[in-house]
Parts: structure tokens; sequence; C-alpha cells
């Protein structure tokens, strides 16, 4: 009965569009609003960029991966949760400047409105019998937010098994990609959280939202003044509610924001540096709402999470939001 | 000091000017009070610094520079005349600036109380001569500082004001012997105990501003290290009690010490408490309380800040790395000689907590002093 009241996840795939750029090349191509020089002190090196592909296309790429990787009947999906951390993420909108589909960015007609990138991913996915719902505006931490409401879903209805979690955003073409001293990659990661799943069982789900920082260009300055001490205060609440102490993490899987950004978190949070798997950060970047996942696969590729141990995910998302998740492995 | 004349330096300072209103209202006091040189009239900086004060004593209010020479800028006639009737001196003049470069610090702190000493050597009546200092003279010692020690002790600085008032008194106790000299080292000075009224904004203030503005994201310290901030109309009252009952030579401290001061956890909490009391709107913003962390991490942060080339944000860490380094440096000041000149008199420093938030509803009313209040 325990284990029918939790949910886990299952499994994990991305899709990062193989082109890579340079921090130099992004610099030479106009790309950058601040120095190259201080984003490669703060950690950064290469980032993926989508070429024709659009949000939706990686979307697909990412959960067609997870549905044939994962041992998960495709009947069993029960709903879809599409998270999206830019607007036009909601939208389908080819991100070069085009509208193929329709887009809210350049309108056609009122009808493009309700043109909705969850749906088509219903379709070509193959799931008929999977609803959909979409989840924004919460930046960065959307999946976050995805992967709590199908924890919560699946624990509250019974006949529900799993739910497919995807995110999926292309930064606009042509758009500086420093933001907040952080580098922006393309991609997409999709995911399965399954019922009664003991592997990377979600432990714990908390966020905070402070939306008087809801202008991320106005007061840009505030919100990164106010990310240390929330995020310091979302961790240690997260701990607290899970009955846990950072010496009881194994290791935190971050957001892939500058690397200087987690050696002052992880002075706040007393996590050493070895227990923060970093790596991503150089070769991947930022890819928006994907980086934790994207870490938490790669990760447990490279052997680092063992059995049993206990994973302490963060992400910061405009809007203003801080989210935080416990998953024991 | 009924009867007698004192020549009180820095009058339109903040310091100075509590002192100036304190002095004014004695009835027979022959005060000199030696504002600095400037483009505005010297009698109207006086006046608005007394307002609608009945003044009783007979105040003279002269022109000068204490950094020119002993004479401190005042002609022949004059400079003969002050010295002649002088019996005490208090020197108040000085930079209090955190960031000057070393040698305009030591300009306006060392020279000038030199000159000031010089002047006092021509004074056959001065009975006491006062030389306003700071406990942080201590710089980055740890611990308990007392009144009979001077200076860093070789552990450095946090910036230039400490360093100049530290060799500003190297002069003033080479001067002891032959003069009747007390040092008075002030803590911080944060505003009126009751009106809350604040003289002269100093980095404290700035600091409230900042975490106001949500821009304090952390501040170098010990959570449960005292920070020692005092009352203006106690510095007021207590120093010229010293001036006229302390024995010389002697050093005194007008600090709040362990007893009378809140941790820096607990300043911050009465900071944030305050903020959402009296400007209820503000917790809408939903600031969070600045991180409390240790040297190293602030420092990082600073560096992180630095290499951002953000404006805002660097102009917002160097105001907190002036005074916060401070706090890094954790020491409690002793008071014992003031306590045992002050003890008859029934002054003594409140406790921070009973005072200090109404020095941040004046920082909000007064919107830190660029608006009537």
């Amino acid at each position: 009965m325990r284990a029918q009241s939790t949910a886990g996840i299952h499994s994990i795939a991305e899709y990062l569009p193989p082109r890579v750029a340079s921090v130099r090349e992004l610099h030479d191509r106009g790309l950058l609003r601040g120095s190259p020089e201080t984003l490669t002190s703060f950690g950064f090196d290469t980032v993926h960029l989508a070429g024709e592909e659009t949000n939706i296309d990686m979307a697909i790429a990412a959960a067609e991966r997870v549905l044939e990787e994962s041992d998960v009947d495709r009947n069993d999906i029960g709903m879809i949760l599409y998270a999206a951390a830019l607007s036009s993420s909601s939208t389908l909108w080819d991100g070069n400047g085009g509208s193929p589909h329709g887009s809210v960015l350049q309108l056609d007609s009122v009808p493009d409105l309700f043109k909705y990138p969850a749906s088509v991913l219903q379709t070509e996915l193959g799931l008929p019998n999977a609803p959909v719902v979409g989840i924004n505006q919460l930046g960065c931490a959307s999946i976050f937010a995805a992967l709590r409401m199908a924890r919560a879903l699946i624990v509250a209805e019974g006949e529900l098994r799993a739910v497919l979690c995807v995110s999926s955003d292309k930064f606009p073409a042509g758009r500086h990609r420093d933001l907040a001293y952080n580098l922006v990659s393309d991609g997409a990661c999709a995911t399965i959280v399954r019922r009664g799943d003991r592997i990377n069982r979600i432990v714990e789900c908390t966020q905070i939202t402070k939306g008087a920082l809801w202008d991320s260009e106005a007061i840009e300055n505030e919100i990164i003044a106010a990310y240390f001490p929330t995020a310091t205060a979302l961790i240690e609440r997260t701990l607290a509610k899970a009955g846990l102490e950072m010496d009881d993490i194994s290791l935190v899987i971050p957001h892939n924001v500058s690397l200087r950004s987690w050696e002052i978190l992880g002075r706040l949070i007393k996590c050493p540096p070895e227990r923060i798997y970093t790596e991503n950060i150089a070769r991947v970047g930022h890819t928006i709402a994907s980086d934790n996942l994207l870490n938490l696969r790669r990760a447990t590729e490279a052997g680092m999470i063992e059995k049993g141990d206990y994973l302490l995910l963060f992400t910061f998302g405009y809007g203003s939001n801080w989210a935080c998740m416990i998953v024991q492995h | 000091m009924r009867d007698q004349s004192i020549l009180l330096t820095g009058a339109t300072g903040a310091v100075g000017g509590d002192l100036l209103r304190k002095l004014a209202v004695r009835k027979g006091l022959r005060i000199n009070a030696l504002v600095r040189r400037s483009d505005r009239d010297p009698h109207e900086r006086v006046k608005a610094i007394l307002g609608e004060l009945d003044v009783t004593a007979k105040l003279n209010v002269l022109e000068g520079d204490i950094g020119v020479g002993s004479s401190l800028g005042l002609d022949d006639a004059t400079l003969a005349s002050v010295r002649r009737e002088t019996t005490h001196i208090i020197h108040a003049a000085g930079s209090t600036s955190f960031t000057l470069p070393l040698a305009a610090a030591r300009a306006a702190n060392v020279a000038g109380s030199r000159n000031v000493l010089d002047f006092a050597r021509g004074c056959a009546s001065l009975e006491c001569g006062a030389f306003l200092s700071t406990v942080y003279v201590s710089g980055k010692r740890r611990g308990v500082f007392a009144e009979s020690e001077y200076g860093d002790e070789g552990h450095g600085f946090v910036n230039s004001y400490e360093q100049s008032k530290a060799e500003m008194e190297e002069i003033v106790r080479a001067a002891m012997g032959e003069l009747p000299l007390i040092l008075v080292r002030l803590s911080t000075v944060v505003g009126d105990s009751t009106t809350g009224r604040v003289s002269g904004f100093n980095t404290i203030h700035h600091a409230i501003r900042l975490l106001y503005n949500g821009l304090a994201p952390m501040i170098p310290g010990d959570p449960a290290e005292p920070v020692d901030i005092v009352s203006s109309d106690f510095v007021a009252a207590a120093t010229l009690h010293l001036v006229e009952n302390a024995p010389r030579p002697g050093v005194f401290h007008l600090a709040a010490g362990r007893e009378s001061s809140s941790s820096l956890e607990e300043l911050i909490g009465e900071t944030v408490s305050s903020l959402s009391r009296f400007r209820p709107a503000w917790r809408k913003r939903a600031v969070e309380r600045p991180l409390i962390v240790d040297l190293d991490t602030y420092e990082l942060f600073v560096r992180s800040v630095e290499e951002t080339g953000n404006e805002v944000l660097k102009g917002a860490t160097r105001a907190i790395r002036t005074f916060a380094y401070q706090l890094a440096h954790p020491k409690v000041f002793a008071t014992n000689q003031a306590a045992t000149v002050l003890a008859e008199s029934g002054i003594a420093p409140q406790r921070s907590s009973d005072f200090y938030p109404r020095v941040v509803k004046y920082c909000l009313e007064s919107n830190w002093g660029t608006r009537p209040c």
C-alpha cells in the first residue's frame, strides 16, 4: 500500500541540438551582452544551438527517446505534462522569426492563439489516451512543477500509473544568450514519473514564488540579490521537511547556472564542491528548464549515484520562482 | 563649565552638532564654535543645527580650518583672544568617511589634530582637551578591547578612517604628558534614542537602505556576536560629562558593550521587523533577510559581483564592505573607565534594541535624510 502512494522518476532522456558554439563564437557573432571573459570565468565554455529544430521538435525527440529506452508500456502513460519555461515555448513558434504553425509572437490570426504544442506532442507520440496539461510561467522551474504535479496526481488518482513530463525550450534566434551572467543553451528533456517506483523516489518538493520580483528586466539586480538568501532558505526548509540534513545528501543535482554561483551557494548550504555535480555547466550551459533532469541522467550514467542515495535538485526560474526537490535513488 | 570657555571644532558635524545643541543651553558658558570655511554662511549653518533652541550660552561662531596650521585658520587677533580664554577644547572635527584614500584621511584626522594640539599648547588656562576618536582604532583585533589598549596590535585596519584615527591617537598620547588631554572613543552613533533623529547618516543607515531596497543578500560576520551601536544623545551627554569630570590623561569608551548590544542576527531581525512595522507595504516585496556568512564566502561574492561589472551591485557590496568587515572581526569594547566616571551622573548607554527601531523609522520617514521629517 505504501509503495502505491509513492512515485519515482523512472527514466530520463534528453535532446540537445548537435550544433555547438563556444563562448568566443557567441561573442564574435554578437550573441552576448556581457564579456566572454566573465562567462568563461564563471565556468561556461560551450552551448548547444538549435537550427531548424523547433521547441516541439526537440520535445518530441526527447519524449520518443524516453519511451523507447524505458520499460514503461505506452498504454500506461495516463497524462502528459508539458513544461515550458519561455512563453514562446507554449506556442508553435519556430524560434527563427517565422511562424509556420502560428505564433503569439507573430500573430497571423486569433485561432493561432489556440494552437498548443502539448497537443501536438500527444498526437506525434501516439498517446491518444494521455490527456495533456501545459505548465508554464515558472521559467526554469517549470519542470519541477511538472514533476511535483505528476507525483501529486499519481498519489491522488488511483488509476494513474505513469505521467510523461517534458520540457523543451529554444531561445529566440539572434538574441543575447547571456541572462543574469548565465549562458543559455537550447535543449529538451523528458521523463516518466511512475507509480510505486523506488528508483528516484520523489521524497519532497518545495517552491517559493516571489511575485514582487516578476519583472526580470526592470529589477534584475533585486532578483540577483534575492537569489542566494531565498535559495538557502528553501533548501534548508526542504531538508527539514524531509527530515534530512545536508550531510545526508549524496549529491546535489544543480541547474546549469554559473559555476561561481554554485561555489557560493555550496558554501551557504554547507555542501562541499565535490558533492555538487557541476560538470555540465561548461559543456552544456543552461538549458533553461531541462538542466536538472539532464544532469540526473548523466550523473547516474557516470556511476556517481548509488541505490538509496538521497539527491537534492534545485533550480531558479524567473517569475521569480525557487524550486527544490529531494529524491532517493 | 559655567563661566568657562570652550572651543568646539566640527560644530556643524554629526557629533559636533549634537554637542553644540547641548552646550548652547548652558547659561554663562562661552562657546567658540569653529566651523569649516565653505561657500555657505557659517552663522546660517550653525543656525540650522540649533533650530528653535533657546540659546543661553554666549555663542561665537568662528569660520576657520583646522587643516591650515595651529592658527586653525583664525586671524591673529581672534586667535590670541580664543587662546587666552579657552578652558576646554572638544575636537570633533575630522572625516568619518570610510572610503577616503589614506593620505586624505590622514590629512583630515591626523594633521588637523596636530594643529589643534599646537593650538592647545598656547592655551594657558586649558583644563581639558578632549579628542574624539573611535573604538575602531582597534582595527581587525578580536575579543575584548580595553580602554587602556591602543591600536590594531598588528592585525591591520578595515578602512583608512580607522587607521587615521589610530595615528591621531598616537600624537595625542605623545602630548598627554604636557597637556590635560583625554581621548573619547565613540562607538557607531546611529541616532537619538527618543526621536530616532539621525544627525549624520553613516554606513549603518546605508546598510538599512540596501536591505530596504532588497540589495543586501549577505553580510559577513558571526550571528551571535554583538554589534555595538550607541545613541547620539548618550554620546553628547557622556562626552560633556567626561570633559568636565574625567581624570586626565585618560581614555574612555562610549560604547554599548555586550550587555546593551544586540547580536548581529538580532540586529538584522530588528531591522526587518522595523521596516515591516513602519512601512507595511514593504512586506509585499518579500525581501529575504540577508544571510550572515563567513568572510571567505562574502569575499567570493564580492569578487563575483566585481567581475560582472554590475554597477548597482558593485556599489551595494562596496558600501557594505567598508564597515561590515568589522563584523567579521567581532569584538567587545570594555567601558570600565567611562562607566566609573559616568556612574554618578546616571548617564549610561541605552539598550540598542530599545531605540534602534526608532532610528529605522526615522530613516524611512526622512527617506534617509532627503525629506523633511
